[in-house]
């Protein structure tokens, strides 16, 4: 047999012992089924037949393994010695034949639930009011909108304009808003957005938002007040930590 | 302010801090304890310790590194055992506890770890499959197991705070099948008829 095969030959027993020492940890099976004393001998010889630093690396790891396999048999007879030496498959059996509420009757008595109350912290308070002052208002101060249902949105999408004429409404939205903010400073969202219908309003919220994701706005919120605001760029700016913002189109039409 | 009533009002901040939960998980870490009531919480966690004693409740010491306080954690729990009809009072379905108990007592005999498929082989002995899914992933969240990427079942850190290990196992082996005439004298009748309402 050539010097090559031999190698691979223990390559493979090594591999193998170390797959039986693995599967034994994984599955939390007896690693008394495991022969610790037979898998030294075959190390040994193994060892002995190929001294090469290849086989020296696998023969360490191997052997880091097995005295894996030596510290789980450790742990096995602490925590059979724990538990007793009852043999899982006698519980097993056990849980089988007996019926419910005798398994529950048994545990009982082995069964000390934790008692603790739900409270509302200072915590919860704080992100409940966020929550709260985030939500747009049902009437009144809202500027504009009905409640959009998916044939509304059908509909404004078929008349939205092609992808080529998009980029250029886009652009002519940029340079509205760049305007107004000359004229102004902060851009209010609504102010911006409120068009001669709901279509229009519907148009211009939906291209303000690749503006926004683009980069080239940056909106700024104020929950206090229910406001967000628009700040535009002439340059695209680059988003480090993009977050979502929802806002909703309902209410009544301006 | 005397030292009675310091003391009394410490008793009174040990108990909320134990008894209202305010991390994800209940219990207070002693260092948690020490900070809001002295160096000397343990004697207000001994004092409390008995007065909850009159309730039927007390205060478990489990000890992540041993024997040091500060990094243990603290828990009231129930002193004494529940009864069935105990254990419907308090919401719980006497088929979900059996599912609970179940895995626990396979994982206590196999030393803390069984596969996810052993466990629920012997659960769908009582339980349909989609059952015994259900209440095994009900009681993962619990803390009552941990469930590792091999499909592994570890015993969960509710499981080591509430459960009398040996206990468990001693109970399960002196198992005996309920007598009908037993199930009445115990009183355990109501909680029978809700568990067969609610299960079938």
């Amino acid at each position: 047999m050539s010097a090559e095969k031999k190698l691979m030959i223990a390559r493979e027993e090594l591999e193998r012992i170390i797959e039986i020492c693995e599967n034994v940890e994984k599955r939390g099976l007896n690693p008394f089924t495991v022969n610790v004393k037979e898998l030294l001998s075959k190390l040994r010889k193994t060892l002995e037949e190929n001294p090469t630093l290849d086989h020296y690396v696998m023969d360490a790891e191997t052997m880091y393994k097995i005295a894996t396999l030596v510290a789980l048999q450790h742990k096995w007879l602490k925590e059979k010695a724990k538990a007793l030496f009852v043999d899982a498959q006698m519980i097993a059996t056990r849980l089988i034949a007996m019926d419910k509420k005798s398994i529950v009757r048994a545990f009982l008595k082995a069964w000390r639930p934790i008692v603790s109350l739900e409270q509302m912290t200072p915590q919860r308070l704080r992100q409940g009011l966020e929550h709260f002052l985030s939500l747009p208002p049902r009437s009144g101060e809202r500027a504009c909108g009905w409640k959009v249902s998916q044939r509304d949105v059908e509909f404004v999408k078929a008349r939205m304009p092609v992808e080529e004429r998009l980029a250029e409404r886009l652009k002519d939205l940029h340079e509205k808003l760049i305007k107004a903010f000359e004229e102004g400073g902060e851009v209010n969202y609504w102010e911006f957005v409120k068009g001669k219908n709901f279509e229009e309003t519907f148009e211009k919220a939906y291209l303000l938002s690749f503006l926004i994701t683009e980069g080239y706005v940056d909106v700024k919120r104020n929950p206090l007040k229910n406001e967000i605001r628009l700040i535009p760029r002439k340059e695209k700016a680059e988003r480090k930590q993009p977050i979502s913002l929802v806002i909703v189109i309902g209410g009544e039409s301006g | 302010m005397s030292r009675e009533d310091t003391f009394s009002r410490k008793l009174a901040t040990a108990a909320a801090m134990l008894l209202f939960r305010s991390h994800r998980k209940p219990g207070v870490k002693g260092w948690e304890l020490k900070y809001r009531l002295g160096k000397n919480y343990m004697k207000i966690i001994d004092a409390l310790n008995s007065h909850l004693k009159m309730l039927g409740l007390e205060i478990k010491t489990v000890f992540e590194e041993e024997n040091d306080l500060d990094k243990a954690r603290f828990y009231v729990t129930l002193s004494h055992p529940l009864t069935l009809s105990d254990l419907v009072t308090a919401g719980w379905r006497i088929d979900e506890v059996a599912a609970v108990a179940v895995m626990l007592s396979i994982l206590v005999s196999r030393g803390g770890k069984a596969s996810v498929k052993d466990v629920l082989e012997i659960l769908e002995t009582k339980f349909p499959r989609w059952k015994a899914e259900a209440y095994l992933e009900r009681a993962v969240a619990r803390g009552y197991a941990e469930k590792t990427d091999e499909d592994m079942l570890l015993l969960g850190w509710r499981a080591k705070v509430e459960l009398d290990q040996k206990d468990l196992l001693t109970s399960m082996l002196e198992l005996q099948p309920e007598k009908a005439g037993e199930e009445k004298a115990e009183g355990d009748r109501q909680a029978a008829d809700q568990d067969s309402t609610a299960v079938e």
